[in-house]
């Protein structure tokens, strides 16, 4: 049994027998909310139309409970730490968007307050992403509500596929091979970066051999990224820079956006990203426009990769002043409308499951594969607060990148990864 | 050396209790002269008190702690004696990297900006009013440009598929596929080199610079006469002179060097991604801030902080008198 | 010594003119290069010439408006000003206190003043950053202008008592012989005296205003409109990592009210630091 293979369709089944979809405000704090603020923090770049997207709940919410609406938006990048500081400074919002790997860590200092009472007050028991709230979940407590999720496939340049008569491929063999003809059909494109600095990028192959990030025995965590399979994973991956050319020097040090930069330069053949990019690539270079398809990351014999399936929770600081007026925006925010049409919107998928049902059947073509992939390629990391002391350690980006730059091989790099993951998870 | 430089201190007491002037007022007037120094230190010593003396305190307590984001909050102490200098002390990556990248870097550094900026000092002092104008000016722009902007300059410049240098090399045929810059230990140090030299030698040679103008000509003009030659002329006459700024000039580049943070944070897997180009200062911070882990972090902080202290005390015994000060 | 042109001297002038533009080189290339990658309309393109393939001044445009770098450099002036002011007076009158009065703890002091220096900032992020929770400024400018001056205060002290050592106490000696008090000599002998010394240092306290981005990206985390504009173009960077046309823009727009501060000041500058240090 996988564990991180998530039941999604045992989910979906049990929603069917909660049908009602409960998008009426609980807590009841009405108009007597009127003159107050919730400040409210969301990640930018997830979804390219937010300003007008903002505009409107904000409006919504001003009728419904009175209360403005102050939204800011915080970069990815520089996220965690401005959560920390603001964590540390007492200064933290009423509610905030935390990326899913976070949310336990936050919790674990004290800093948000439990929301498990409200959803089941507005009977969302059971009618969540069970992954999402597996990773919102700190000692048997909500924390975290699910907003959306993402999972990451491949995203391509139909035009140059279909120019040069290359199939999309669908295990790794092909895969590989889609490469070196990409690369003697366009000698001027990068036909696969390899990132050095993006380990979102580099666990599907981890999972896809069949290797583990990491698993839990009893008390003890074991990092697998040490493991035969895995190492096989990683080499097969680097390989494609190292031994067939599918990347460029510079990708060594890139980041998750500077593929989606280079993508969108029209520089790149291929790449692994996330659902929510291409409305941004489009968004950069119009030009692209139908020009763009995807496919789930093929397996290593066949099947599906799996990728992260991440995403956000909101989540409410215990700090805010007005719990219950934090609650409604943060339940106007995951169900309904407006849960929906962020998701159309920003190419995620709502992490409530009636919702999630809505987006997936009118996902268009681009979508299908993410869709496909989420279903039947979501895997989720360890879940536990010291994950998130992993990614600040940047532990697999060094392993790749160490790699990549040819300082280490694939056997030294994986198991100076493996140790350090296995020290970090086992932290009291 | 006790020449005019103690002596004002000096006179001044002397000044100030025989400045009172005569009669009943002079009692008064000597309470008030030596309240005096305490009145005018007070505003900078009060700020310096909140604000950097007890927070360096703190940093101290915090060391000796395992203090992480839930003690922040709710302000608890949690005391673990030197476990987090024992951490420190104990990991090789300590000795192999990250104390080797610090001080190397800071030696090679030091080195360059002075030398260098002394050099350009005397080469403007031979050079006609109009020159030196313009060399000056070009020499402020490289100083001026902010420590952000000037790495992202110097990143893009080395940037892997569409900077110069790539584009140059390989044009010359020196290279057949572009290098990556920021990956390797070595050429990674040498553009923060480069970076923290061409942003730190103006200061040096500007100082240099008027200090040379100042050097004696009547003294120089004898020592040539007396058949020394420009290299001997230097050390036996320019170099003692200007002993003082060159003190100056390398205490201070070797405080800013040893402490180069940005520079190395900002540049491409410089921020811990890389490990092999981790410096104490970006240790520090990464271990604080990404692990949540602030009193190891502060406790190599209090570690690099005393690096320089007895960098400090050395060069001080050696260049300097304490009266001097 | 003679003034004719004779081989040596021919020879001497090439060597000194190549030494010249290579100085030059090196010193100008890397903000030309900015300002010539900031005015081209292809500069992430791949393959540029050392001059803009099309001239365009769209990158200017986008980082002004989109990038919200017009914020930044008004935020970043406001504190520059006030920390190059408040510096400025407090560490005048402490570096009076040290250089013309003899008194006790004076040497300690001193030493004080020169070890808080060698203090890495990273180091003191931490408990600065709960010492302004404490004084509530998080998120303030205000807070970040005192923690620079605080920062900056140390230098400034030290640069400066050597200038007020070098006025000559005679010149204060007969301002009190003329019956002025010493608030009046203070103004009217010492301060046109150290005025060099006071543009060094306001110099150094300008850089660390407008380059520190440590204390920014912590005291300021929670709002990016009281951004300045080294934290503001860390952020504006890593959205737009490989759009370098726009990030050289916004390093342009940053760095040049800095370069111009610095050739105005240029003449002062130099006699300035000479005399800090050597009188130091």
């Amino acid at each position: 049994m996988k564990k991180r293979y998530l039941p999604l369709a045992i989910l979906a089944t049990a929603a069917l027998s909660l049908t009602a979809c409960s998008s009426g405000t609980t807590g009841g704090s009405g108009s007597d909310a009127t003159g107050q603020t919730l400040d409210v923090w969301i990640m930018q770049g997830t979804n390219t139309e937010s300003d007008d997207f903002f505009d409107r709940v904000g409006e919504e919410f001003t009728k419904e409970t009175g209360a403005k609406l102050n939204v800011e938006m915080v970069q990815w990048a520089d996220a965690h730490d401005r959560f920390v500081t603001a964590i540390a400074g007492g200064t933290t919002p009423d509610v905030a968007e935390t990326g899913t790997t976070w949310t336990a860590e936050f919790a674990e200092s004290g800093a948000l307050a439990p929301i498990g009472d409200y959803v089941t007050e507005a009977g969302l028991d059971g009618e969540l992403v069970e992954g999402l709230v597996e990773a919102g979940t700190l000692d048997d407590t909500l924390y975290g509500m699910p907003w959306y999720a993402g999972v990451r496939s491949v995203i391509y340049r139909t035009d140059i596929f279909e120019a040069a008569g290359i199939a999309v491929p669908t295990n790794w063999a092909e895969f590989q091979d889609a490469i070196v003809a990409l690369k003697a059909s366009n000698p001027d494109i990068i036909p696969f970066p390899v990132a050095g600095d993006a380990e979102q990028l580099t666990y599907p192959w981890v999972w896809g051999a069949g290797g583990e990030v990491a698993t839990k025995k009893g008390d003890t965590w074991t990092s697998g990224l040490d493991s035969a399979e895995s190492q096989a994973g990683i080499k097969f991956y680097t390989d494609l820079a190292l031994e067939h050319g599918s990347s460029t020097a510079g990708a060594t040090t890139w980041k998750e956006t500077d593929v989606l930069d280079n993508f969108a330069q029209g520089k790149v053949g291929m790449a692994v990203m996330g659902s929510w990019t291409p409305a941004t690539i489009l968004d950069k270079n119009p030009e692209l426009e139908g020009k763009i398809g995807s496919f789930p990351i093929p397996g290593q014999t066949s099947g599906i990769s799996p990728s992260m399936l991440g995403g956000s929770h909101l989540s409410m600081f215990e700090s805010s002043e007005n719990k219950d007026l934090a609650w409604t925006f943060m339940n106007m925010m995951t169900t309904g409308e407006f849960a929906t049409e962020w998701a159309t919107q920003s190419g995620y998928f709502p992490g409530e499951t009636t919702a999630l049902d809505a987006t997936v059947a009118s996902a268009d073509e681009i979508t299908q594969a993410f869709a496909t992939q989420m279903v039947d390629g979501g895997a989720s990391l360890p879940v536990t607060p010291k994950f998130g002391a992993v990614q600040a350690k940047k532990t697999t980006n060094t392993m790749i990148q160490s790699i990549l730059s040819g300082e280490k091989t694939v056997e030294q790099a994986s198991a100076d990864a493996a140790a350090e993951m296995t020290e970090i998870l086992n932290e009291k | 050396m006790t020449t005019t430089i103690q002596s004002p201190a000096a006179v001044g007491t002397s000044r100030s209790a025989a400045a009172g002037g005569p009669g009943p007022r002079r009692r008064r007037a000597i309470t008030i002269a030596a309240a005096r120094p305490w009145l005018l230190l007070a505003p900078a010593l009060i700020v310096l008190a909140v604000l950097l003396l007890w927070p360096l305190v703190r940093v101290l307590i915090f060391s000796f702690q395992d203090y992480g984001l839930r003690e922040i909050v709710s302000g608890d102490t949690n005391f673990i004696g030197v476990d987090n200098y024992v951490e420190a002390l104990t990991d090789p990556q300590l000795w192999s990297v990250v104390l080797p990248n610090t001080v190397l870097f800071a030696v090679l550094a030091v080195l360059c900006t002075v030398v260098l900026g002394t050099l350009v000092a005397i080469l403007m002092t031979n050079l006609s009013v109009l020159w030196r104008t313009v060399v000056g000016s070009a020499i402020m722009v490289a100083w001026a440009m902010p420590a952000v902007t000037g790495t992202y300059v110097w990143v893009w410049i080395f940037d892997a598929d569409s900077g110069i240098v790539n584009q140059l090399l390989m044009g010359a045929g020196l290279m057949d596929e572009p290098f990556n810059w920021f990956t390797n230990r070595w050429s990674f140090y040498l553009i923060v080199l480069i970076n923290v030299v061409h942003h730190g030698f103006p200061f040096v040679a500007i100082t240099v610079m008027a200090g040379l103008l100042g050097v004696s000509k009547e003294m120089l003009e004898a020592a040539q006469m007396d058949g020394a030659g420009p290299i001997r002329r230097f050390f036996q006459i320019t170099f003692p002179s200007l002993k003082q700024v060159f003190t100056v000039v390398i205490i201070l580049s070797t405080i800013w060097d040893f402490k180069v943070f940005g520079q190395v944070y900002l540049m491409p897997g410089g921020s811990g991604t890389n490990r092999s180009v981790l410096n104490l200062g970006v240790w520090s911070y990464v271990e604080s801030f990404g692990q949540n882990r602030y009193g190891f972090g502060s406790a190599i902080a209090v570690l690099l902080t005393l690096v320089l202290l007895v960098i400090t005390v050395i060069y001080i015994r050696v260049l300097m008198k304490e009266d001097e000060l | 010594m003679s003034r004719k042109i004779t081989p040596a001297r021919v020879r001497r002038n090439v060597i000194v003119g190549a030494l010249v533009t290579l100085l030059l080189i090196f010193t100008l290339f890397p903000a030309f290069w900015m300002i010539s990658s900031a005015f081209d309309a292809n500069a992430a393109s791949g393959a540029r010439g050392l001059f803009p393939s099309e001239l365009t001044l769209d990158n200017f445009i986008y980082v002004l408006n989109d990038g919200g770098f017009a914020v930044f450099l008004r935020n970043s002036l406001v504190v520059a000003v006030a920390v190059v002011l408040a510096s400025a007076v407090l560490s005048l009158l402490a570096s009076v206190a040290v250089a013309r009065f003899r008194f006790k703890f004076r040497t300690s002091m001193l030493l004080m003043i020169l070890i808080v220096q060698m203090v890495p900032m990273e180091a003191l992020v931490i408990p600065l950053f709960v010492q302004v929770r404490d004084l509530h400024l998080l998120n303030t400018l205000l807070g970040l202008i005192i923690v620079y001056i605080t920062i900056s205060l140390p230098f400034g002290i030290w640069m400066l008592r050597g200038f007020v050592a070098a006025v000559p106490v005679e010149l204060e000696e007969a301002a009190f012989l003329d019956g002025a008090s010493w608030w009046r000599m203070f103004r009217s002998v010492m301060l046109p005296l150290v005025m060099p010394g006071l543009v060094a240092t306001s110099v150094f306290s300008f850089i660390t205003a407008w380059n520190e981005f440590i204390f920014a990206m912590t005291m300021l985390g929670g709002a990016s409109e009281k951004y300045t504009v080294a934290i503001g173009l860390k952020q504006f960077f890593g959205e737009h990592s490989n759009d370098w046309g726009s990030v050289m823009a916004a390093s342009t727009l940053i760095t040049l009210p800095v370069m111009i501060f610095f050739i105005v000041v240029q003449g002062k500058l130099s006699s300035g630091l000479v005399a800090g240090a050597v009188k130091g």
